[in-house]
């Protein structure tokens, strides 16, 4: 049996004005387009704040009750059957920091890893540059983790041995800005990579009980004194530092180093550029069902 | 492939050039009986048990057109023939697998698929849509009257979504959707939806945007709107262009087409429709601009 075949017409058009649909835009471009939508991002993250909880009796109260009991079961496991906080001065301000400073960022990164699988409906009906939808996770993620880090502040006054208020405090908002640049640009990775392997939202979620255990949460650095290697190691850990930056200045009353500083900082602006390029370079397949 | 002589010019430039575009969707099949499976004489239940294997589904398959401005054309076509997957690609929502889609302008969707969050009211919806299109503030307030009137909602407007009926939804996605004003218009099955006095306000709607819209392409299983409002009729079957040219000739040769299919007569449509494409004239896009392709020419 032949198959017909339709007669091909060399057809000379002038393709100069045309544009190829879809086509990603050069780097800056995209930069710039984001800044245009803007609007968009603090839209979408203050309708999401509002109607995430929406589900449950308690409500938004969920924000601050998980890492309360979160903090509770570690307390209890690790304060009170383990010991593990033996040393450390007021071990309980220690742990509310470390449970709901980390909270945020497994929150961010693993919100964030959803953020095209899960809004593919709207991906498929307006036509956006994608990586606002990270971008208005992580605006979302901070703007609910405002009353937890509020609440923060109010266990720290008041729970025994009581903490005094000092200036100082204030450091802690470049902290968490710090934080919330690293959760972004680690974000746009994970967005691309679980945009095509779901499986990604599997590993991650280990990953980040992982990471948590290795930022030392309820124990201190300390021990890995005699293991010079293994506590520099750790120290190089952005989120270690996010967590000691923040007893520095809650707890011990001192001013977190220079050195500090810089290692979050190269970590969070390092991260942001590699994440926004990456999350960039696939930017025309985010439509595409798995 | 016999590759005719003459050379056909555009002269000026086109709205909407796709070239050689095929798109295959890999998806996961329960059954995958090959041949060598039925020979083999393996029980039914050893068979099942090889239950999900990975298939390609092969939706588009290299198709070709040139549009120019001030066409509109209907793409007609069978359930699953690939109508709008080629729309999805024309507007880039997805990408092809091969092929690429060239415009003058970003041809936007037309559809009642815009889909919005569920948890958040109607009005606050039309803000994110409109916002997710890249209006400004200043552009929405401007518009939203008009969107919250052609959608028809009044006080439900301010009810959340996921409350409403799905024609309500359907109401609210089409109103959001024909708030703009686009050059090259993509509209699939939007006419379809809504309750008659809708549909009124739909259509006049729709006569506005076809007016202001250089080139239209609307996927319609409706063949008496498609002969309405187009002066081009694109008919696809399985992934392949049968037919590209006059909409009431493309009518007729779809209608008898389908009623073979209804009378049994797999044959005979089968003969029509290698026919078709053995008259079909379908175009092989040269870049003029493109130096190395001219120089091989001259």
């Amino acid at each position: 049996m032949n198959v017909p075949q339709p007669t091909a017409v060399t057809t000379s058009v002038n393709l100069r004005r045309l544009k190829r649909v879809g086509a990603r835009p050069s780097f800056l471009d995209y930069l710039v387009s984001l800044w245009d939508y803007r609007h968009f991002i603090y839209y979408d993250a203050k309708a999401r704040v509002r109607t995430g909880n929406e589900q449950d009796k308690l409500g938004s109260a969920w924000l601050i009750l998980s890492p309360l009991l979160n903090g509770l079961m570690f307390y209890f496991v690790m304060g009170i059957l383990l010991h593990s906080g033996g040393k450390i001065k007021n071990f309980v301000a220690y742990l509310i920091i470390g449970v709901f400073l980390f909270q945020f960022t497994t929150r961010s990164i693993n919100a964030s890893s959803r953020a095209i699988s899960s809004n593919r409906n709207v991906i498929h009906a307006f036509k956006f540059p994608r990586a606002t939808l990270v971008i208005a996770t992580n605006v979302r993620e901070l703007l609910s983790n405002v009353p937890v880090i509020v609440t923060m502040l109010i266990l720290i006054i008041i729970l025994p041995p009581n903490e005094q208020i000092s200036m100082r405090w204030l450091l802690l908002i470049p902290i968490i800005g710090l934080q919330l640049i690293f959760n972004l640009g680690f974000g746009l990775i994970m967005a691309r990579l679980a945009a095509r392997f779901n499986d990604a939202n599997h590993i991650l979620s280990y990953g980040m009980r992982a990471w948590m255990y290795l930022s030392c949460m309820f124990f201190s650095i300390d021990r890995f004194a005699g293991m010079p290697v293994v506590k520099s190691i750790m120290e190089h850990n952005p989120l270690y530092q996010v967590l000691f930056m923040a007893r520095e200045t809650l707890i011990y009353n001192a001013t977190p180093s220079w050195r500090s500083w810089t290692i979050l900082a190269l970590w969070a602006f390092s991260m942001l550029a590699i994440g926004a390029i990456f999350f960039w370079k696939a930017e025309e397949s985010y439509g595409r069902e798995l | 492939m016999d590759v005719s002589s003459d050379l056909n010019f555009v002269e000026c430039s086109p709205a909407v050039v796709i070239d050689k575009v095929s798109m295959t969707y890999r998806t996961t099949s329960r059954r995958h009986d090959s041949l060598e499976q039925k020979r083999s004489k393996s029980s039914r239940f050893r068979r099942l048990q090889r239950q999900t294997t990975s298939v390609r589904v092969p939706a588009l398959k290299n198709i070709s057109l040139v549009v120019g401005h001030g066409e509109s054309v209907g793409v007609i076509g069978r359930n699953g023939s690939g109508k709008s997957t080629l729309l999805k690609i024309v507007c880039g929502q997805i990408p092809p697998t091969a092929g690429v889609v060239y415009a003058s302008a970003t041809p936007v969707m037309l559809g009642v698929n815009a889909a919005l969050l569920p948890a958040l009211s109607g009005d606050e919806n039309i803000i994110l849509g409109c916002l997710a299109m890249g209006m400004s503030h200043a552009e929405i307030d401007r518009k939203y009257d008009s969107i919250v009137d052609l959608s028809g909602l009044e006080s439900a407007i301010h009810m959340p979504m996921k409350s409403y009926s799905s024609g309500m939804a359907s109401r609210l996605r089409f109103s959001i959707a024909a708030s703009i004003d686009p050059e090259i218009l993509i509209i699939d099955e939007a006419l379809n939806t809504g309750d008659a006095q809708f549909k009124d306000r739909t259509l006049n709607r729709m006569h506005e945007l076809l007016d202001q819209a250089s080139t239209v392409f609307l996927v319609s299983h409706s063949l008496s709107t498609v002969t309405q409002l187009c002066n081009r009729v694109v008919w696809l079957d399985d992934g392949e262009l049968l037919f590209d040219g006059d909409p009431l000739d493309a009518v007729k040769a779809y209608r008898l087409f389908t009623q073979k299919f209804a009378a049994g007569d797999r044959i005979g449509a089968m003969k029509l429709r290698r026919r078709l494409i053995h008259d079909l004239e379908v175009a092989d896009v040269l870049n003029r601009n493109d130096k190395r392709k001219s120089r091989a020419l001259l």
